[in-house]
């Protein structure tokens, strides 16, 4: 045994997190000085600084702290670089909202309690299902693939179309939940069947198409009613996580193989389909056909990030107003011109390291469910964010999905906290076997107990 | 707070906002530097270890990422190397501290090298921002065109934008250039300049003659297409646009270039491409035109000479030209003559004829990098077979015939060219290209002579010169809104051509009195200039 199981004094728990400790901390101080160039630009503005300016990063911090102390006070000893990577996104994310204006109003509304909120679940999800105990979502597979679709009726037959997509009652948009649904059932369902799923034919290789087809139609499902809402974004991420997800439960790289040829076939037949698609491609292709038009927002945000250049004009310094939805889809170009190349390659960084991470521990992870979730999880939030930043940088078509973390939006925030949180709770690992005794887990939960309790 | 909102204020913020953006850049990091120093610490030991596979998963990831990156670059950092986002910022982005407003543009130069337009740098609360300065006012605003921040740009400066703001990096130097300017962030590149074909002695002259009146002047060299005036009135002063000049409602529309882009009957002036397809099918019969004039049926109005009309304001009677032939009834400008030919030769003929002339099209006249410019020829639009009394109509350049005055010059330097249009230019140090062929040499020749004919004793008499050897037809259009236009199309001297032109002159009356002694004195200065021989 290389490492003990759990440490046991408080003394201990804290010096076992001192590196997640020493890594928010800065993290925090970079962001303070943010924070304070993101402040002092609204004098310039008419626009006098007043207390309750001081309330959206006074709530992030003690969030995140408060999410340290929890985690050592339950002893948690899953990964100590996560917290700090969310700390660095979501704090820029907090910049660049209150930088365009999403806490100008006067008193507190929901938005200044969505981000503490958020990182509170995180933490506590973390820490609720710690030590193995994810595990029974497992046994709730049916439940998850129910919950998914009922998700995707309620938003088709209640929701409102705005800007070509389908949102729920007061801009929610529940579709983010399937982010964590849909995982959780493939996990599950793959974790039960991999044995079936990993035997090919031979000597053609080829699936195994009986063992498939719950699965099958389930993703048939979901995709198709995906499309008629036009979400193109998620039918991306989530087929490219059940994908991802097939691969690792079987290791069957066919899958992806497959997989390809499948979405190859998919996605001409959509844009044969979908007038819709057909227009994103084209403008992707060439903006300059109509620049004023379909090219509009994307050629803004270049202009914008041409004029940032290297360096950047500074926090505040700018003007990302002139891309439309700036604060939604678009923030990373008002990112990219205010930090210049330099800021936006940095906040890259951070977010190749987060996913990195996340692959990381569903490499390591203990249970194969686990590390099914770890992949499913890992793998929405590459694609969600490749596909964002390279629809802004004109890389690939827009898909108009969010930025996690960066982007405005309520539901995304949430559900990626949720899903982060079980990612952290899949990395502390499992108890003891039974063999060893019981008691340090019977310690550990009623230690949490007092603690939380405290 | 009140401390915080007098530190934000005060004079030393500035710096102290540079220092703490150092600081949040070194601490983000540093943080990274930790990650690393602490990646034993924090390695998972106490879960499995890593399956096979993912290593190479969060590699494709970590590529992704960095491919996302260096293609951020190519539009952040060397935006410069391209030029159709350069034309985009000028055009629609109204950030004032965008690079691509600093620009300093190429000059617009015209033929012996006068300056058309040129860039100022000015300084302004936002910094240095180039201006664009244009020393003749309103009388190449149609053709040079203007580039403003707010209103985007026109003509010339939107063709060869491209070029006047320093066209693609093509060199290693270039490229070492746009590498410095990335690193020290002076982003000040400078354009090229661009020579045109025109020339401005002439194109002021031009402008200056038809003084209040709305009109056009296009004067081009036959052989090669290359434009020496291209003039529209009323006009605007591209140094100082207002918003009221885009409004629709500008009763004397400013915007429109009359000359590439106006479309007017062309009245008698369109008599020689009736007169060329006849030729060219070696028509040679003589026609009789009464007195009284002649109509295809009893319902419509009769279509008489002008000599009727003024011998009836006379108090004369008139006794007609009788049978007459092609030349005579060109010279003297015979309307019953050609609405007979235009019926005799028929619909088909007509409309093949048109299709010949390129009507109803548009032709570039400048091969520019970023956008090109045409002109519109025409439009006739398909006389119904039924309709003879419209075919004698467009026959005589009236009904639903309408031609913008550089399609009118275009006709007349393919008469002058042996019949060969060629596509009309305005940057110079093109190859010309041929727009078409527009009738046989030898038709060519002799609508030469014809032509030559009405200016020494027929319809254009009145600026006969001698030394000049004018060729031309004048033009008398009637339109539903007043006076007729007045039109004069021709080429000079009459044997070896080297200028063609039309000039138009908008309800100026007879196109003998109102635009032929334009061209006349056009063309004397043409020849002061060395353009003519």
């Amino acid at each position: 045994m290389a490492k003990p199981a759990r440490p046991e004094t408080l003394a201990e728990r804290w010096d076992a997190r001192a590196p997640e400790r020493r890594l928010l901390l800065w993290v925090l101080f970079a962001i303070g000085a943010g924070f304070l160039m993101v402040l002092g630009a609204l004098p310039k503005d008419g626009i006098a600084v007043r207390w309750t300016d001081l309330v959206p990063p006074l709530g992030f911090a003690l969030a995140f702290c408060a999410a340290h102390l929890l985690f050592v006070a339950a002893g948690f000893r899953g990964d100590q670089l996560l917290l700090a990577l969310v700390a660095f996104l979501a704090g820029i994310g907090l910049l660049a909202q209150f930088r365009m204006g999403v806490y100008a109003g006067a008193g507190l509304t929901l938005a200044h309690l969505l981000l503490p909120a958020g990182v509170m679940l995180l933490a506590l999800l973390a820490v609720a299902l710690m030590d193995g105990r994810y595990r029974p979502l497992a046994a709730g597979m049916w439940f998850w693939a129910v919950l998914s679709l009922a998700i995707l009726i309620f938003v088709l037959t209640t929701g409102q179309r705005f800007r070509g997509a389908v949102y729920g009652a007061g801009f929610i948009t529940p579709t983010e939940g399937l982010k964590l649904t849909v995982v959780l059932f493939a996990a599950a369902w793959i974790d039960r069947h991999a044995k079936a799923l990993a035997k090919w034919h031979t000597p053609i290789p080829f699936p195994p198409l009986r063992a498939h087809w719950p699965l099958a139609l389930f993703a048939t499902l979901l995709l198709g009613l995906l499309l008629v809402q036009r979400d193109l974004g998620l039918v991306l991420i989530l087929g490219l996580a059940l994908l991802l997800q097939l691969t690792a439960g079987t290791k069957r790289v066919g899958y992806l193989v497959y997989g390809a040829l499948a979405a190859g076939a998919a996605g001409y037949a959509v844009l044969q389909l979908f007038s819709h698609g057909q227009r994103r491609v084209a403008s992707w292709l060439d903006p300059f056909a109509d620049p004023t038009g379909a090219g509009w927002q994307v050629l803004q945000g270049l202009s914008g990030m041409y004029a940032g250049g290297l360096w950047g004009e500074g926090f505040s310094q700018a003007r990302p107003r002139y891309a439309p939805i700036a604060e939604s889809d678009f923030i990373y170009a008002v990112v990219a011109e205010e930090l210049g190349f330099i800021g936006s390659a940095l906040l890259l960084v951070f977010f190749a390291l987060l996913c990195w991470r996340l692959i990381l521990i569903a490499a390591r992870a203990k249970s194969p469910f686990g590390m099914l979730t770890a992949t499913g999880i890992a793998s929405v939030f590459t694609v969600q964010t490749l596909l964002n930043v390279g629809g802004v940088t004109k890389a690939i078509p827009i898909t108009g999905v969010t930025l996690p973390f960066i982007s405005q939006g309520g539901s995304s925030l949430l559900v990626t906290c949720l899903a982060l949180g079980l990612v952290l709770a899949i990395s502390d690992g499992e108890p003891k076997p039974l063999k060893k005794k019981t008691a340090p887990a019977r310690t550990a939960s009623t230690r949490r107990r007092r603690a939380s309790a405290a | 707070m009140d401390l915080l909102n007098t530190l934000f204020q005060s004079a030393p913020w500035g710096p102290l906002r540079f220092g703490l953006h150092v600081v949040f850049l070194l601490a983000a990091a540093f943080v990274l530097r930790q990650m690393q120093d602490l990646r034993a610490v924090v390695g998972l030991k106490h879960l499995a270890k890593p399956r096979a596979g993912f290593a190479a998963a969060g590699l494709v990831a970590v590529l992704g990422f960095a491919a996302v990156l260096a293609y951020q670059a190519t539009w952040q950092l060397s935006g410069t190397a391209r030029p159709d986002l350069i034309a985009f910022m000028q055009l629609h982005d109204r950030r004032q501290f965008n690079p691509a407003h600093w620009i300093e543009r190429g000059r617009i130069l015209d033929v012996a090298g006068t300056v058309l337009a040129e860039s100022r740098v000015v300084q302004t609360d936002a910094g240095p921002t180039a201006q664009r300065h244009y020393p003749f006012g309103p009388d190449f605003a149609h053709v040079v065109g203007y580039a403003d921040p707010r209103f985007g740009t026109s003509g010339v400066e939107a063709a060869a934008n491209i070029q006047l703001n320093g066209g693609k990096p093509d060199s290693l130097k270039d490229w070492g250039e746009l590498g410095r300017q990335i690193l020290t962030q002076g982003k000040r590149p400078k354009g090229n300049n661009v020579t045109l074909t025109l020339d401005a002695a002439l194109q002021r002259l031009a402008v200056e003659r038809l003084g209040e009146r709305a009109g056009a002047v296009v004067m081009l060299r036959p052989q090669d297409g290359a434009l020496r005036v291209l003039a529209s009135t009323p006009s605007f002063d591209p140094n100082r646009i207002d918003a009221d000049l885009f409004l629709h409602a500008d009763p004397r529309a400013r915007l429109l270039n009359r000359a590439t882009a106006g479309l007017y009957p062309p009245g008698s002036t369109f008599k020689v491409v009736l007169a060329a397809d006849a030729l060219d099918r070696g028509f040679s019969a003589r026609i009789h035109c009464p007195a009284d004039g002649w109509t295809t049926s009893g319902h419509y109005r009769k279509i008489r000479d002008h000599e009727y009309y003024e011998a009836r304001r006379a108090g004369r009677s008139w006794r007609g030209h009788g049978r007459i032939g092609l030349t005579t009834a060109l010279v003297e400008s015979s309307n019953v003559f050609f609405a007979q030919l235009g019926v005799y030769l028929g619909h088909e003929a007509f409309r093949a004829t048109t299709e010949r002339f390129l009507f109803n099209s548009r032709i570039s006249i400048g091969a520019g990098d970023s956008r090109r410019q045409f002109l519109r020829t025409g439009r006739i639009p398909t006389i119904p077979s039924s309709d003879r009394y419209g075919l004698a109509q467009a026959s005589i350049g009236q009904g639903k015939v309408l031609a913008t005055p550089a399609q009118m010059a275009l006709i007349a330097a393919a008469i002058a060219n042996d019949g060969v249009a060629v596509r009309p230019r305005l940057v110079g140090g093109e190859q010309p290209v041929a727009a078409g062929r527009f009738m046989q040499s030898g038709t060519a020749a002799k609508l030469r002579s014809m032509l030559r004919q009405a200016v020494a004793e027929g319809t254009g008499r009145g600026i006969e010169t001698p030394g000049l050897a004018i060729a031309g037809k004048t033009g008398t259009a009637e339109n539903p809104f007043g006076a007729p236009h007045s039109w004069f199309i021709g080429f000079a001297p009459a044997e070896r051509p080297r200028l063609a032109f039309a000039v138009l002159v908008e309800h100026g009356g007879y196109g003998s009195t109102a635009a032929a002694p334009i061209a006349r004195d056009l063309l004397l200065l043409a020849k002061q200039r060395g353009h003519l021989p």
